[in-house]
This record gives C-alpha cells, sequence and structure tokens, in this order.
C-alpha cells in the first residue's frame, strides 16, 4: 500500500501489510504506524462510523476508513491512502477541517430557536410534510465526503458545500426553528445553493445514503419562491 | 523546551454532552466570560457522547414519574448511588430535554399523534427512553456543537489535557495541555476548569469507547490527590462484535436490542447455553449474560476467535435487516452477516461508573475544579441504566455551566501557576523521549489481557493480586520504554505511550478497589464472595493518591431519599 506522507507538499510511500480476514482501512493504517513507521500521522475516533473523524482518499475516492473493509477497496492486492482533497492538509493523513464547519456555519446551519425550556415540547406529527423531507436528511455526521468529493468545491472556494447546505435544507424543513428567512439569504447568496451545478458525487458516495443534491435542489426552489415573494 | 501560556475564563476540558452544554450554560450566564472548549479530537467528533445508541431516559410522559426514574436508578445501582446526585440527575433531565429540543434544536422520535415517542429499554418500569432512532447521540452532539460554533467560544481542538496545575499555595491554577497537530506544550490559565473528558474503560481487551479515550482526565485528577469513588465498577455489555486480532472492530458493541428482539447466544459447540444460567435466557440483564458468556469462555466452549455466536436469522433475515439496519449494515461493511449468518461476540468493557468525587452542584473538593460526566462519580451507584449515560453528562454539564459564572465571581481570579510544577509536568510528558526506544504494542497487549484476564468480568482475591503486580510491572516497563524523537508534531505514538501511562495508572485503581469490595453489585463480581451483602449498611468504596501511596477506604451510603425495601412510588401514588 502506499500512504501520502507529509504536509501540502509531500509523496507517496510504499508499505507492505499482512493481509487479515477481518481488516477495515483503518486497521492497515494503524499497522503502519504501531509497527513500521511510529510517525504515521492519522485521525480516528469511534471506530464504527458514528463520528466522521477518519475519511481519507482511498484508492482515488473518499471514504471512512474504518467502516471499509480492504476486501472491497484493494485492486490487485494495493491501495492508495491519502488525506481528504479539497481541505488544507494538516500532516500525512490528517487535514484541517475548520473551513468545513466554518462553511456550516456561513449556511446558518444552527437551529434558532422559537421556544425555551420553559415551554412544552412540541407536537410535530411525523408524517408531516417539512418533517418528512427534514428527516429524509438529517443523518449526517458531518465526515466532508461529500466535501471531498464536490467538483464545485474545486473549482469556487466560496461555495458551501453539500453538507452545510444540506443542513440548512433540514433547518428550512423545522418548522420549530425560528430563522428561514436569514438562513435562506444566506444559502441563496454568491458560494450557495445556486453554485451546485448538480453533479451529484455527494449523493453517490455519501456514506449514511443521503443525498445533498436534492436537498440543494429544494433550496434553490425555495429561495427562488422567497425572492418572487419578496421575502429575500 | 517551548512553552505557550494561555489564559482563559473558564477552562473546560472535553467536548462531549458535558463539555459542550457547560459551555453554553457559562456563556449564557455570563456573556463577559470567555469560554475555552479543550479537546483531545476534534470538537464534538471525539470521545462517546456521539456514540450513544439508546437514548435519553426522562419522565416527561403521562403517567411516568421522576420518582419512578429515581427508584429504577437506586435500584439499577444496586442502592450504592449517592442519592442527592441520583435525584439531581432524574429530576433536571426533565428540563434538559425540553432545552435540547426547543432551544439547542435535536428533533428527537415522535409518536403518530405528534407528542414524543418514550422507548422501552433495560432496567425501567415505564418506556420513558427518549430517541432518535438508534442514533440518539448524533443528533444530540451535532445540535450541540453547531450551538458552540455559532458563539464565541474558544476552541482548542485536537489538544491534550495531560495535568493539573496548582498555585504555589496549593489553589488551581490551570492545566497543562499538548497541541497535538504541532507537538507543543500549552499552559491554560483559568479561574474555573471542568473536567468531562469522559471516562471509558478502554484497558480491557475488548472495549465499546471511542478509540481516542484513555481516562487521562481520571489519571489526572489521581496525581492532583482528588477523591475518587466506585472505581471498581466496570460495566460490560455482552455482546462485542469478535473480529480477531490487529482490527479496531474487536469490542465495538452490537446493540442490547439483539437479544431483546429474540437473538440467541451459541457456543463453539452450537449450543444455546443461556438456559444452563438464567431462566430469562439471552434476555436476562448485561451482567448476567455477561458472566454466562464468560464462563463458556473460560470452560473453552468457544467459536475460533475464542467468543460466542449471536445468530437472529431465525427471525427472518429481511425483518433483522429492516429492525435493526444500523447493526445489519456495520457488520457488513466490515465482512459479517447480521441477518442471516452467524457472528462472533464477546463482552465488552462499556462504561466507568467510577470517577472523582463531586457534589451535586458538580463541584469537587478542590475550590475551581468542576467534574461532569463520565469523569464525575456516585450518579450511577454499581450500574448504569441504559439511557442514563447522556442523561447524565447534558444534566451535570450543564449545570457545571450555571455553577462556574456564579464561583468565579465570589471566589475567582487567575494564580500564578507553580513553576516547579509545571516544569516537573513537562519533563514527565516528554520522559519516553529520554528512554531508548521499545516495544510499546507488545506493553499495550499485556495491559488488555490483564484487566480482561484478571480484573474483569468474573474477578478474586487471587486474579486481583495477579493483577495488581502484573500492572506494576508493565508500568515499570514502560517507565523504561522509549520513543525516537523524530518530531513531535501529529505524533500518534507518543499519544500512544501517554495514553497507555494513563490506563495504566487508573487500572491500578480499579483492581484495588476491586479487591477491597468483598461482596458482588451490579457490574462488580467476586465469585470468591458472590453474594451482595447487606443493603442496609451498603459502603462504597473511595480511592486517594497519596504521598505514601495508594489508599483504598470505604464509607457508608447515605440514604438520603430511600431506603433499602422502601421506594418512593408508594408516596406517589398515594399524592
Amino acid at each position: 500500500m502506499s500512504l501520502w506522507r507529509g504536509g501540502e507538499k509531500g509523496r507517496y510511500e510504499t508499505y507492505k501489510v499482512p493481509l487479515r480476514e477481518n481488516q477495515t482501512v483503518l486497521d492497515v493504517v494503524t499497522f503502519v504506524q504501531r509497527h513500521l513507521d511510529p510517525t504515521l500521522s492519522y485521525r480516528f475516533a469511534c471506530r464504527v462510523g458514528m463520528c466522521g473523524s477518519c475519511a481519507m482518499t482511498v484508492n482515488g475516492r473518499p471514504r471512512w476508513t474504518c467502516r471499509t473493509h480492504v476486501s472491497r477497496v484493494a485492486t490487485r492486492g494495493q491501495l492508495e491512502i491519502g488525506p481528504l482533497e479539497n481541505l488544507p492538509v494538516i500532516k500525512d493523513l490528517t487535514t484541517d477541517m475548520r473551513p468545513f464547519f466554518e462553511k456550516w456555519q456561513q449556511a446558518k446551519g444552527a437551529f434558532v430557536p422559537s421556544q425555551t425550556r420553559g415551554d412544552e415540547i412540541e407536537r410535530i406529527r411525523p408524517d408531516s410534510p417539512a418533517r418528512i423531507a427534514a428527516d429524509a436528511a438529517i443523518e449526517c455526521i458531518n465526515c466532508a465526503i461529500c466535501y471531498a468529493a464536490c467538483d464545485t468545491v474545486r473549482w469556487n472556494s466560496d461555495y458551501l458545500g453539500p453538507a452545510a447546505l444540506n443542513r440548512a435544507w433540514t433547518l428550512v424543513n423545522d418548522v420549530r426553528d425560528g430563522a428561514t428567512s436569514e438562513r435562506l439569504q444566506a444559502v441563496a447568496a454568491s458560494g450557495g445553493c445556486h453554485a451546485c451545478h448538480s453533479h451529484q458525487s455527494c449523493q453517490e458516495l455519501c456514506p449514511q445514503q443521503l443525498n445533498p443534491t436534492a436537498s440543494i435542489a429544494g433550496l434553490k426552489r425555495r429561495t427562488m419562491w422567497a425572492y418572487l415573494k419578496g421575502e429575500i | 523546551m517551548s512553552l505557550e501560556r494561555l489564559r482563559t475564563d473558564i477552562l473546560i476540558l472535553g467536548s462531549g454532552g458535558a463539555g459542550l452544554f457547560a459551555a453554553l450554560h457559562a456563556l449564557k450566564a455570563n456573556p463577559d466570560l470567555e469560554v475555552t472548549v479543550a479537546t483531545k479530537g476534534l470538537l464534538g467528533k471525539c470521545g462517546c457522547t456521539r456514540m450513544v445508541q439508546g437514548g435519553y431516559n426522562v419522565a416527561l410522559n403521562p403517567g411516568d414519574s421522576v420518582e419512578r426514574h429515581f427508584m429504577d436508578t437506586i435500584e439499577g445501582g444496586k442502592w450504592l448511588p449517592h442519592q442527592e446526585l441520583a435525584w439531581t440527575l432524574v429530576s433536571t433531565a426533565v428540563e434538559r430535554v425540553r432545552e435540547l429540543e426547543n432551544e439547542i434544536g435535536c428533533f428527537f422520535d415522535r409518536n403518530p399523534d405528534g407528542t414524543l415517542h418514550g422507548k422501552a429499554f433495560a432496567g425501567q418500569t415505564f418506556d420513558c427512553t427518549v430517541h432518535k432512532d438508534d442514533l440518539t447521540g448524533i443528533e444530540i452532539i451535532n445540535r450541540l456543537m453547531e450551538q458552540v460554533w455559532a458563539r464565541p467560544v474558544r476552541r482548542l481542538e485536537e489538544h491534550r489535557a495531560v495535568a493539573f496545575i496548582p498555585a504555589a499555595d496549593g489553589a488551581l491554577a490551570g492545566v497543562l495541555l499538548i497541541d497535538i497537530r504541532t507537538g507543543a506544550f500549552r499552559f491554560v490559565a483559568a479561574q474555573a476548569v471542568l473536567l468531562a473528558t469522559g471516562g471509558g474503560p478502554t484497558m480491557y481487551r475488548y472495549h465499546t469507547p471511542s478509540g481516542d479515550k484513555s481516562m487521562d482526565g481520571l489519571a489526572m485528577a489521581l496525581r492532583a490527590g482528588l477523591l475518587l469513588r466506585d472505581m471498581e465498577m466496570v460495566q460490560f455489555h455482552p455482546t462485542g462484535l469478535l473480529a480477531g486480532p490487529d482490527t479496531r472492530m474487536t469490542g465495538t458493541v452490537l446493540e442490547e436490542g439483539l437479544r431483546g428482539a429474540g437473538g440467541h447466544l451459541l457456543n463453539g459447540a452450537m449450543h444455546r447455553f443461556m438456559g444452563d444460567y438464567d431462566k430469562e435466557l439471552e434476555r436476562a440483564t448485561r451482567d448476567v449474560v455477561s458472566r454466562a458468556i464468560y464462563a463458556e469462555m473460560r470452560a473453552g466452549r468457544t467459536t475460533p476467535n475464542g467468543g460466542v455466536y449471536i445468530k437472529m436469522g431465525h427471525l427472518g433475515p429481511e425483518k433483522v435487516a429492516k429492525q435493526f439496519k444500523g447493526m445489519v449494515e456495520r457488520c457488513r461493511d466490515c465482512g459479517f452477516d447480521l441477518a442471516g449468518g452467524l457472528v462472533e461476540v464477546v463482552p465488552t468493557a462499556h462504561y466507568f461508573m467510577g470517577g472523582v468525587v463531586c457534589r451535586p452542584d458538580t463541584s469537587t473538593e478542590w475550590p475551581g475544579l468542576f467534574v461532569a460526566g463520565e469523569d464525575a462519580s456516585g450518579m450511577h451507584g454499581a450500574n448504569r441504566l441504559g439511557g442514563n449515560g447522556v442523561a447524565n453528562s447534558t444534566v451535570f454539564g450543564g449545570i457545571a455551566g450555571d455553577v462556574m459564572p456564579r464561583w468565579i465571581s465570589a471566589n475567582g481570579g487567575h494564580r500564578a501557576p507553580d513553576e516547579r510544577v509545571l516544569d516537573a509536568e513537562l519533563a514527565r510528558a516528554l520522559h519516553p523521549f529520554g528512554c531508548k526506544p521499545g516495544n510499546l504494542n507488545e506493553l499495550r497487549e499485556k495491559l488488555l489481557d490483564t484487566m480482561w484476564g484478571e480484573v474483569g468480568v468474573v474477578r478474586d482475591r487471587e486474579g486481583l493480586d495477579r493483577g495488581v503486580a502484573a500492572l506494576d510491572a508493565i508500568e515499570a516497563e514502560l517507565l523504561v520504554t522509549g520513543l525516537a524523537d523524530e518530531g513531535r508534531a501529529f505524533n500518534m505514538t507518543w499519544h500512544d505511550w501517554l495514553n497507555l501511562r494513563s490506563l495504566t495508572e487508573v487500572s491500578r485503581v480499579i483492581a484495588l478497589a476491586a479487591r477491597k469490595r468483598e461482596n458482588s453489585r451490579g457490574a462488580h463480581f467476586r465469585s470468591d464472595f458472590p453474594e451482595p451483602g447487606d443493603l442496609a449498611s451498603s459502603r462504597f468504596t473511595v480511592a486517594r493518591q497519596t504521598a505514601a501511596g495508594l489508599d483504598i477506604t470505604d464509607a457508608p451510603v447515605a440514604f438520603t431519599h430511600v431506603r433499602p425495601g422502601e421506594t418512593l412510588l408508594d408516596k406517589v401514588a398515594a399524592e
């Protein structure tokens, strides 16, 4: 296997790791750090696809390394593992995820309350259309795979990216949220939902099988209506 | 040696449910204070809050009561919980869940009529567990981290805390940290500090917590001479995935619901063995099933990798794949067919009930130091109920955030650190770079095997003695095992070394507390003392590091709300 070593500038180095029956990409990276080169840097936490810390580029595609069995991705027994694309490299296989999370904030990806802890929890039927739309997009774990896979992010560094816009879409459909027009304004601005070219890499590669392209299309429609009605 | 000095008002160690709630509450209480969150991984992405599957126990529904939640917590904890802490937990949980929904933006599952859904969970006498499918933790932590990002909170991500630093007069001055990305040291002076790094018993061969966890917080508290309580209490989950050596998949939890839904456990001879141990079969409680599996393993009736099988296929693979979508997909990604085939499982260390002694307002015996979440102790006693973990971290994290600003206005001020302690702690953290490189992996394996074999699911005096001796040997060997000083930036092997040191130090306290408790309660089982002992005279263990060594004693449980044999539910019924 070859692993990226260094920062933004670096090179791929080759290692030989024994094949095991049960072995994920994270396991082979760990093997290199534990047994072949103790200075190798990578990031992981939960080990089970819940935290979204361990995504890397594996044979050209961004993937969760903890949930990717080596046998599913190795080609002719070989793996090439690098840091996620579209994010600054810290060292070896680790990237700085701050731009990704900053854009989440630019898209107004935080709930704005309209009630307080003193109020009863709102009755919301799970079969209401807005809730169905929000639920369909909510299970994002912010692993940045969609962001790393996105051609628009690659070409336009101002583009907010699929995950941030997908979160904005869930909030636009959350009837409890108190900042819909500010959020629609934020995502309608330059670098927002209208910058998406619908290349669909995000929905092809999302490990949670979410469809950010559809969420962004929803935002495009919603911002257009809000504009026509003079709301934004 | 480079040491950068920072100053903040409130320093929070940890970014799980406790740490993030504390940050939000502290800023709300006093927006003029600077709040800093330091976390070993990325904010909200490391640690275990995110990994919560089950849900959040809370008495919100008509027909339920906080007294009912309290009694379940006390009975589940085998009468060892600190009753004021347990009462604070169950009574504050109600407001906290409303805050999560109404202010933080979590959306929990609803009934068809739009009201909040409560699900049944082991050890509960009312279906009170609020949840978001079986991924409740992701919903809670994602929403919390968004709120924290949206506020002026200073974030020190990938910063490992290594020591509390006192002032010359002994008051708390701040915390020494390592910036993992650069390898540089930072001293953060603070008026108040919250310890919320999350326990996480990762010193066992099989364990469920997030891989970044290594009991650093408790090792720091131990070295600072703080009182630790219930340190023998390690909860094992009966079904961790057993995937063989050299894979981080091994130990990760396969959910409780699989047994509840009718899954079978088979030993290596394909015998469904639970009937040999308990009339409830696979649906017996976590501790009973864990001990039964452990007994099969000790008897050698195991699967190829040394565990037992869980079998779901007789319930219909399609039905299983639908009902347990997340689990089936996780197993499939890792090469196992949970829906239709056999998956090897093993008991796995899941949660640590022990921790720093604290008051219901999260204060500790060290003025200025507060503790919340899995680093704190006393809420759960001998066993934590499923669904009380995230309740605990969010309830007490929020309380810490309310209390710290008040404490600062009454007692605050920055104190100059004792430079000698600071120097000593820097040298301690750099210790491995001064030794000849050695085999760290072998030492890790030894620790995992020692704790699993001698201080694990079933304990006895002889095994615990062997365990303590082995831990002493591991520590001695670790202290002469070095690392090449080839760059400290993002040097995970350095952090592996520091992890091992924290784990070994806390492991010794676990073993000694387990030796002290000569009865069997909840998660702690002694084959040489299998009876629970008299409940009315229950005692809890207390450990403290002194200059003379580890001092392990015990103290009587104060039954301030209810005594063994009594219940608060009669009172509720009468009202």
